[in-house]
């Protein structure tokens, strides 16, 4: 049986880094589309209806955390689930100590420092097969 | 009078520690990738090609740094600041900038027409800078909401009431004063000093006002042709125009 192709998110404001991801994700059977900031994230998703996010926490303008709070907003959105791909190391946003983690129903944090794109596959594969 | 040398702090020696150390890493990735264009031992020749340039940018950034706190602390006599021509700097940023600004998909221009004469500046103190600032920009562009789609960034120089202007500029409407002051306060501190205008920590501007800052310089906003940029105010050099 073939394998249904899931519709990504991809938040990233790292033209470069952004590519590399979108190239190895589609390579793998995702379909990603693509913002670079909170604003466009929400226009994409409202347009897209993705599967699942992959969220960067620093952006211009208005942060992840500002994005994931209206996202998580819409009742359609508040089961998709969502990946923190951040160079926020997890313990600053663990020491912010707002349950945010909770609050915003964040399925996996990855630290773009420690995360190499087979181990960010990974979980999404994982994600997308446990959803 | 020649000011004597002042010692590093602590944190300072560590982080020049660090930054030398660096570069050789980055060196032998930028070197690796070159090789295996140049031998085509590999089948990804455009992989190959992002990672030198993106090695070769941050081996320049980790320079500037280091630049900065030598300018700073005035290590040796070699950074006294000489007669140059702000066009052939800007020119010279401009070669080294030009792949990255490829690899983001920004339009690098040189507006560097006018005769200005001579300033007196230290040549790779703004050299550095310029290509620390519009490192900036070039990353931080394309996430700029561009109504008419102008991802140019531009090294540009022209006269004011004060002497002559060289700078970065580009379409980035949340540049300002105000962003800059609030940055300058934030930087440190935050993970985002210039919020409106860069996901990152924009390290290339802050590295940038610290090279002009030990220059005796002070970054600026600053408009030219109406594009939103940072620019620093240059002194011609007397002793040329006498000649």
């Amino acid at each position: 049986m073939a394998k249904r192709q899931i519709d990504l998110l991809l938040i990233e404001p790292d033209r470069v880094f952004a590519s590399s991801i979108n190239g190895y994700l589609c390579e793998n059977g995702y379909n990603v589309r693509h913002a670079y900031d909170a604003q466009a994230a929400l226009v994409a998703a409202d347009e897209a209806r993705p599967d699942m996010v992959v969220c960067e926490l620093q952006l211009v303008s208005h942060s992840g955390i500002e994005f994931l709070y209206e996202f998580r907003s819409y009742p359609d959105w508040r089961q998709v689930p969502v990946v923190i791909f951040s160079l926020v190391p997890p313990i600053e946003f663990a020491s912010s100590g707002l349950g945010l983690s909770r609050d915003l129903a964040i399925s996996c944090y990855l630290y773009k420092s420690a995360t190499t794109m087979s181990m960010l596959l990974r979980e999404l594969n994982f994600l997308s097969e446990r959803a | 009078m020649k000011q004597p040398p002042h010692q590093l702090a602590m944190s300072e020696q560590l982080l020049l520690a660090i930054a030398e150390q660096i570069k050789l890493p980055l060196l032998q990735i930028s070197s690796q990738a070159e090789l295996a264009l140049l031998r085509k031992t590999t089948d990804d020749d455009y992989g190959a090609a992002q990672i030198r340039v993106l090695a070769t940018n941050a081996l320049q950034l980790v320079d500037a740094y280091s630049l900065s706190l030598r300018l700073d602390h005035q290590f040796n006599s070699e950074l006294a600041p000489e007669t140059a021509s702000v066009a052939s700097i800007l020119y010279d940023a401009s070669s080294q900038l030009k792949d990255y600004a490829k690899l983001y998909n920004v339009q690098l221009e040189l507006n560097i027409g006018g005769k200005f004469g001579p300033v007196l500046v230290h040549k790779k103190g703004l050299q550095s800078a310029i290509v620390g600032l519009a490192s900036a920009f070039i990353e931080a562009l394309p996430t700029q909401q561009h109504p008419n789609n102008r991802t140019i960034v531009q090294l540009a120089t022209h006269r004011c009431r004060y002497g002559i202007v060289a700078g970065v500029y580009a379409d980035i409407p949340g540049l300002n004063n105000e962003t800059l002051r609030r940055g300058r306060k934030l930087y440190g501190n935050s993970r985002q000093p210039l919020v409106d205008v860069s996901h990152t920590g924009a390290a290339g501007i802050f590295i940038a006002d610290a090279i002009f800052r030990a220059m005796r310089l002070r970054l600026q906003v600053s408009r030219h042709h109406r594009l939103y940029g940072l620019g620093v105010v240059l002194h011609p050099s007397s002793q040329m125009m006498l000649v």
